[in-house]
């Protein structure tokens, strides 16, 4: 008897809100869940600005603690599955899939097509925040390259040109790898993907199925875990470094490359100044690469009942002016190309880095198992082979085992 | 023992048993439900009843499985037991009557005072490599020639958040064996002085065995928390490098809200808690038998 | 204890140990507030420097004036205070009729909460989200310290009844047969010598309220934040703020500390006169 009535009770909690009441859309309260990372970066200004553009509508901010993203995600499908759940929120790609296989998301091609900001954002960008059933959930919001720091002064001394390709890439960083000096500065610990997708991803491994075991993939791999393994062209911190270690690793001067992005410019500027530029990530001998296109895009929830309202407040977030202004707030780059013209909020070396990488963009699948590779798997996998645990071609097969079975 | 009437006790317990049914109960009775079913938080179309299969795949497919248990039993023993001993030290040490004894007595709980996300990123810091205050220390004091990647190293790194853990515990067996202590009447000592008791026989014969129950339920409980806890480990090393830090509830955390399958981590944190029972048993009939007399 | 040290054998034995225990219990606190008054450039600087050249206050600052810190601070207050009153109310008569009672089923109980106590909770926060949704209890006092309270319970019934073990139940017995009922000769006999293990008990479920974020976080809304959700809002997703981090962790200990400083004279009190004759 008890289990029948908790079964029926948590499969009605989960069921009942994804059925989602379709009713008039009445101007009212539009609940929008964020996180920013300066706390006390507000939104209000914007809100005061749209709600007075919009009589009728009223904005209700919400910040939601981050925690590493497990906080956040974890609120936003608790809300989603007990049925208070925002009407719109802050989301990146990772979650597309699994907020679908919900049925949580609402499709917004139909009212993206009516916006008039629709075309001062680029259509690649639009395609690349594109579902697999080829409809727009997510408004662009923010645009987030990885490119390659480097160490001017480092490069001169040692003679050489900051790398184009792989071989550049090991010869730079053989020739700048002495003393107290880490030739790259490597982040294996969560988030990390992104330093092994530039080279094993730009050198050939693919996310399909039987990608990642190909001789290419595998190869591309073993060339990648020998940087620290044989070349020892890592810092011994390297398994466990997360975002904040390597950005203060190469601010200190104990690395002399590293990838990251331009929300942490201002302050390698500020650390080292003219000492750091950047260029876009290595690429493969065939020219192709891989970079990481950070995301972080609104998407209006299925069980919102100010569907329309919510699409108008996350528009306004993306439409030119206020874009920049929002990005003002996340240190990142504007999605307008409009607003993006007259960019001044970072050194313009960085711009042009970030500009000269938008061809070797790419994202991570759009699958359920995405976020379980990001944040579990390829750290697990990749700290096992940095310290020799596993073999290289072991780890390229734990993650194809990971997402085909 | 004492005069009671026939249905005395129920008042006194009841206010107990309402509040912890409601919070408590309820999602423990939903984590046996959950550990029975195939449950993907994301995929609500496919939730079906699996039965035990759950913990096949968890006893017989998963070494992973056992990895974590057997961390979490270094982790356990480890950590408890220096919290312990530690606490039991500094305990006694603050019995004594000394100049500064109140400052001492407050200032010792403040490890104790910090939350857990604290403790995990001051320590991780203080564990870097490069801007560490370990690695600088011991490279000024000439200990070691080069900075250790203390929590990048599978050789030190359960060690290390070990360390960051009795740091933070060890307040709690002060204060407790502390107050224990207070219930020790005074003449007890003072008869074992004019018998020519020497401190340690004090302290063998009188103090510990006064203290056996307030230990013995202060080692279960603790135990029983630390085994449960994973907020120090999540923060510091997120269960790496490797599988080095995986302790079994952090791995039913990952499990759970990286790869939202509930099931199976309920069915983890199951296993769990009858291995812990099955100890806390074993204890409780050896150690803490009085308390349940 | 009674026997009289020779100044220099207090010093060595009790006054040295004791200063080597505060210096590991207090240096990566005193690393913190160090952190906290140096301007943030010269934070994570390498190599590591130690004594801040130009200390400064500002993190305090903004932290006071510019987040919701102290209304934070408050409700952590609320909460883990209401934690304490309901806990303990709780639990002090249960465990006194552990201790005192003997009835079926006690030994059964006993091992009852103690069972609860091994359920890891933090796995259950989805679930526990959507019941206390439907309570209605998101985002309110009530919920935060019902949860709290409820974590404590367990641990706090099984210290409690270990601490009235230690007084003999010939003091009730005494008081009983001296014709008392049996609620004065709680109030009168058996709480004013439980005092020590009651305040224990009741500073470990205020600690332990004071410093839990999982539940908290998943609880609270824009009106109630406890400040652990509150401190983790400056560790981001692109930056850490150290400054406003460690000001605000510098901060959290206190309110802990001066209660344990003022509490812990109740701690000596108790029974170390000798009040029991037997």
């Amino acid at each position: 008897m008890k289990r029948r009535t908790l079964m029926t009770y948590s499969a009605a909690a989960i069921a009942a809100p994804m059925i989602g009441r379709v009713q008039a859309q009445a101007p009212t309260t539009v609940r929008w869940w964020y996180h920013f990372d300066n706390p006390q970066a507000s939104p209000a200004e914007l809100v005061a600005k749209f709600e007075k553009e919009n009589p009728g509508v009223k904005v209700q901010a919400e910040s939601i603690p981050w925690g590493g993203g497990n906080d956040y995600y974890t609120r936003l499908y608790a809300a989603l599955v007990a049925g208070n759940g925002p009407d719109c929120a802050m989301v990146k790609l990772g979650n597309q899939s699994r907020l679908l296989q919900m049925k949580a998301l609402e499709p917004l091609d139909g009212m993206i097509d009516k916006w008039s900001g629709k075309s001062d954002i680029a259509p690649n960008l639009w395609k690349m925040h594109q579902a697999n059933d080829g409809k727009a959930y997510y408004l662009p919001l923010q645009y987030v390259v990885l490119y390659l720091y480097y160490r001017t002064d480092l490069f001169q001394a040692a003679g050489v040109q900051p790398p184009r390709t792989f071989d550049d890439f090991l010869k730079a960083a053989l020739a700048v790898n002495k003393g107290d000096v880490a030739a790259f500065g490597m982040r294996g610990g969560g988030g990390g993907h992104d330093h092994w997708g530039s080279f094993v991803l730009g050198g050939g491994a693919t996310f399909d199925s039987g990608g990642m075991v190909t001789p290419k993939a595998l190869a591309a791999n073993r060339w990648f875990v020998e940087l620290g393994t044989r070349h020892k062209l890592f810092p011994a911190s390297a398994p466990t470094d997360g975002f904040r270690q390597i950005v203060d690793n190469f601010k200190a001067g104990r690395t002399a490359m590293t990838i990251h992005h331009i929300g942490s410019a201002n302050e390698m500027v500020q650390a080292l100044g003219d000492k750091v530029s950047a260029v876009p990530v290595p690429m493969g001998p065939d020219g192709k690469g891989w970079t990481s296109f950070g995301d972080e895009s609104n998407a209006v929830f299925a069980a919102s009942k100010a569907k329309e309202a919510a699409f108008r407040w996350a528009s306004f977030l993306s439409s030119a002016d206020n874009n920049v202004a929002f990005n003002a707030f996340t240190g990142q780059l504007t999605v307008s190309t409009s607003g993006a013209a007259k960019w001044n909020l970072h050194p313009k070396r960085f711009v042009d880095a970030t500009a000269a990488s938008t061809g070797l963009m790419g994202t991570l699948p759009n699958d359920t198992k995405t976020a379980d590779f990001t944040r579990t798997v390829w750290p697990q996998q990749m700290q096992r082979a940095l310290l020799g645990q596993i073999t290289p071609d072991a780890m390229m097969q734990a993650i194809e085992k990971h997402f085909h079975g | 023992m004492t005069m009671q009437r026939r249905s005395e006790h129920i008042p006194f317990l009841l206010p107990a048993l309402l509040v912890t049914a409601v919070v408590v109960l309820y999602p423990a009775l939903q984590t046996v439900w959950l550990s029975l079913h195939h449950f993907v938080l994301f995929d609500p179309d496919n939730i079906r009843f699996v039965g035990l299969g759950n913990f096949a795949d968890i006893l017989l497919r998963d070494e992973l499985f056992w990895i974590s248990l057997g961390n979490s039993l270094v982790w356990v023993v480890a950590a408890v037991g220096l919290q312990f001993l530690l606490g039991l030290v500094t305990a006694l040490l603050l019995n004594q009557t000394f100049w500064g004894r109140s400052v001492a007595r407050a200032l010792v709980v403040v490890p104790w005072a910090l939350p857990s996300v604290i403790i995990g990123l001051m320590w991780t810091w203080m564990y870097d490599l490069n801007l560490g205050v370990f690695n600088d220390m011991l490279l000024r004091a000439g200990l070691i020639d080069a900075p250790v990647a203390w929590l990048a190293q599978p050789s030190t790194a359960l060690g290390a958040v070990i360390l960051a853990l009795v740091w933070q515990g060890f307040p709690f067996f002060t204060v407790m064996i502390l107050a224990g202590l207070q219930t020790i009447p005074a003449t007890h000592y003072e008869a074992a002085a004019m018998d020519g008791a020497t401190r340690w026989q004090m302290l063998r014969y009188i103090t510990l065995p006064a203290l056996r129950e307030v230990i013995a339920t202060a080692l279960l409980l603790r135990m029983i928390w630390v085994a449960n806890s994973l907020d120090v480990i999540l923060v510091m090393t997120g269960g790496g490098p490797g599988y080095t830090t995986h302790t079994l509830p952090l791995y039913a955390f990952l499990k759970a809200y990286s790869g939202m399958e509930f099931g199976y981590a309920s069915a983890l944190s199951l296993l769990m808690t009858l291995l812990l029972l099955v100890v806390v048993a074993t204890y409780v009939r050896r150690v803490a038998r009085s308390a349940l007399a | 204890m009674i026997v009289r040290r020779s100044r220099l054998r207090l010093l060595l034995e009790v006054q040295l140990p004791v200063l080597l225990i505060l210096v590991f219990a207090i240096a990566p606190y005193l690393w913190m507030v160090l952190t906290s008054i140096k301007p943030d450039n010269a934070i994570a600087t390498f190599p590591v420097q130690y004594l801040p050249t130009a200390p400064t206050l500002e993190h305090y600052q903004v932290l006071l004036a510019r987040t919701s810190f102290l209304h934070n601070l408050f409700n952590s207050l609320v909460v883990a205070l209401g934690a304490v009153v309901l806990g303990l109310g709780v639990s002090v008569p249960a465990a006194y009729a552990f201790s005192r009672f003997r009835f079926t089923g006690r030994g059964g109980l006993l091992v009852f909460f103690l069972v609860i106590n091994m359920v890891p909770v933090v796995l259950l926060i989805i679930p526990l989200f959507v019941l206390m949704r439907q309570l209605g209890l998101i985002d309110t006092f009530i919920g935060v310290i019902m949860g709290h309270a409820t974590f404590a319970i367990p641990f706090s019934v099984w210290m409690m009844t270990s601490y009235f073990n230690a007084l003999p139940a010939e003091l009730d017995e005494a008081a009983l047969m001296d014709g008392a009922s049996r609620w004065q000769t709680i109030r009168h006999v058996v709480l004013p010598l439980a005092m020590p293990g009651i305040v224990t008990t009741g500073i470990y479920i205020f600690v332990n309220s004071w410093n839990e974020y999982l539940f908290a976080m998943m609880l609270s809304g824009q009106n109630i934040k406890t400040v652990t959700v509150a401190l983790q809002s400056f560790i981001g997703e692109f930056t850490v703020q150290w400054g406003l981090l460690t000001a605000g962790g510098t901060l959290i200990a206190l309110p802990v500390t001066l209660l344990f400083l003022i509490i812990q004279r109740r701690l000596v009190g108790g029974l170390t006169a000798g009040a029991v004759k037997s």
